[in-house]
């Protein structure tokens, strides 16, 4: 029975190969690039914590995280509330036509970001974009929806709304329809009314799929990049400078002891983000 | 869930919603078809249908080499990801051997790593290896993920076990057990690996954009990024109009094999977007 034993081995070697290769290699010598200061060509020198304070100390970084964090408040509790909302509609036994909105909702979840970003460039455009075009039949100024720093966070935050959002209702609608039926009855019965029963049901047994909804899309969020890369650029005045791409910018800048040292940074906030939403989402009985 | 039946207004909140998804699709697909001036001067009429903004971007944009590219990596990652990740899920799901739970550990714990930590110090490593602007560089990272691993230990292990011990009594070796006894078992497991496998990697874009700056292996997705800058870059030249009507040929293009095949196999995409929340 050699093979019997050896075999599970042999099966998960082609993962941590590939995890070896371009996961721990790659993630120890960040560790170490992260400590020393090299611009990508000639000597690296040892700068010690020098990149993380650099960061913690610049006001682009924090402007990064920040502009980040509002994204987030853009994005995330909007996502909530209304793929729950989608979420209890479809879940209704009687609904006709289910399967068509879904595949409406979903749809943009399939489409390539970097295609919609294109989309929303020409869309979303002061001069000629659709968006004006409509405002303008109605007599309403035209927005500079990309080139103002108040309206270029709302666009892209709408085309990541946009993108995920049918992602969000499945996963939300899977949840819901792990619910008993035999509990509204229950309730029903008890007189409950609707509102009670969606507050009082329903939002705490859908709360492992918000949850995990929170989660990855916290990870999303701060990791975001394409959205900004293609459709502004980081502009107006770098109002749309994610976190994600001020990472990028050191590449671009070849500074890649603050660009290593940047990217543990920002694993630790999103780590700690992540599990801040896990316990405050955490069922009260604390079965997970 | 409750048995009231559902009123005229949630239909209208659904349609309402469903119409606010589709439509920059719709846009998107029937402006593509218009004459570009047009694209400008009136975007809510239809107008044409004239091919020409899909003639000047093939003539413009290297749009055939990107799809090429994009089905090759596809084809290596694809098939990797196809034949390793069950394979890894089966080592776990149905073997007992030293070191299981630790190493199975290593795998969760690599589902947190978010993907921008490992670009800077992945790009250097390419470039130390001579892989910049090469398809392996493409291909390799990321060909063997952690996700698929877990998803398919789930599917998997709710195989029961006479299944597989009456297999090795009929005489399978461990690799026939896999082949002839739980492949064929897992197939609308494997049809949902297959579909979001593709999904991701034809839509992946951060490492594609790091690893390739030469046209030769551009992928689709950064040879779409590019005509997107050449239009913010171009804004007051004269032929605005033209690009935005190739920019729309080229999103409509490469929208649309996703969209064909998400439309024929739906269910499958459900199933693979829903394995990833039964992880939390």
């Amino acid at each position: 029975m050699r093979s019997a034993r050896l075999s599970p081995y042999l099966f998960i070697a082609p993962f941590f190969a590939v995890f070896a290769a371009f996961g721990v290699y790659p993630l120890l010598y960040a560790l170490q690039l992260s400590l020393t200061r090299w611009r990508g060509a000639g000597e690296a020198h040892w700068v010690g914590l020098g990149n993380y304070l650099y960061l913690l100390t610049s006001p682009d970084f924090w402007a990064s995280l920040g502009n980040s964090a509002v994204m987030w408040l853009l994005i995330v509790p909007v996502q909530v509330v209304a793929g729950l909302g989608a979420a209890v509609l479809l879940a209704n036994a009687k609904l006709r036509l289910r399967g068509l909105f879904r595949v409406a909702f979903i749809a943009p979840f399939v489409t390539p970001l970097v295609a919609m970003a294109q989309v929303w460039i020409v869309v979303f455009d002061q001069d000629y974009g659709l968006v004006n075009h409509v405002l303008g039949l109605f007599g309403l100024p035209a927005v500079g929806w990309l080139t103002s720093t108040v309206w270029a966070k709302p666009t892209l935050a709408l085309l990541f709304l946009w993108k995920t959002t049918g992602f969000a209702i499945i996963i939300l609608l899977a949840g819901l329809q792990a619910v008993p039926g035999g509990v509204y009855e229950a309730a029903s019965i008890d007189g409950a009314s609707r509102w009670r029963q969606f507050w009082s049901l329903t939002v705490p047994l859908v709360r492992r799929s918000t949850a995990f909804l929170v989660v990855v899309q916290t990870l999303a969020v701060f990791q975001m990049f394409a959205e900004p890369f293609v459709v502004t650029d980081g502009g107006p005045y770098g109002s749309t400078t994610t976190a994600g791409l001020y990472l990028y910018d050191h590449i671009t800048a070849s500074d890649l002891g603050t660009g290593a040292a940047n990217s543990f940074l920002l694993v630790l906030l999103v780590f700690g983000l992540s599990l801040g939403a896990v316990r405050l989402l955490r069922p009260k009985d604390g079965a997970s | 869930m409750r048995h009231t039946r559902p009123n005229a207004a949630h239909y209208v909140v659904l349609a309402v919603l469903a119409v606010a998804f589709l439509y920059p699709i719709w846009w998107a697909i029937s402006s593509s078809f218009k004459p570009a001036a047009d694209i400008i001067a009136d975007p809510l009429a239809l107008g044409g249908p004239t091919l020409d903004n899909y003639r000047a971007m093939f003539a413009d944009v290297p749009i055939g080499t990107g799809f090429a590219n994009t089905a090759l990596v596809l084809a290596v990652k694809g098939a990797m990801t196809m034949i390793f990740c069950p394979l890894a899920g089966h080592a776990f799901a149905k073997y007992t051997f030293p070191g299981k739970n630790a190493l199975f550990g290593v795998v969760l714990l690599t589902l947190m790593l978010p993907t921008l930590v490992l670009i800077i110090p992945l790009l250097l490593e390419m470039s130390a290896l001579g892989w910049v602007n090469t398809y392996q560089a493409l291909i390799l990272p990321g060909s063997v993920d952690a996700f698929s691993i877990f998803w398919m230990r789930q599917v998997i292990a709710a195989i029961p076990d006479e299944l597989i011990d009456a297999g090795r009594v009929d005489g399978a070796s461990e690799l026939g057990v896999f082949t002839r006894v739980v492949l064929p078992v897992i197939r609308p497991g494997l049809a949902a690996l297959a579909v979001l496998t593709t999904m991701n990697v034809y839509n992946d874009f951060v490492w594609p954009v790091v690893a390739v700056n030469d046209t030769a292996h551009q992928t689709l997705q950064v040879v779409l990024s590019t005509l997107a800058q050449n239009v913010t870059g171009n804004r007051v030249g004269a032929d605005f109009a033209t690009v935005w009507g190739e920019l729309l040929a080229a999103g409509s293009i490469a929208m649309l094999p996703l969209l064909v095949i998400f439309v024929l196999l739906q269910r499958h995409f459900i199933s693979g977007i829903l394995a990833g929340s039964v992880k939390g």
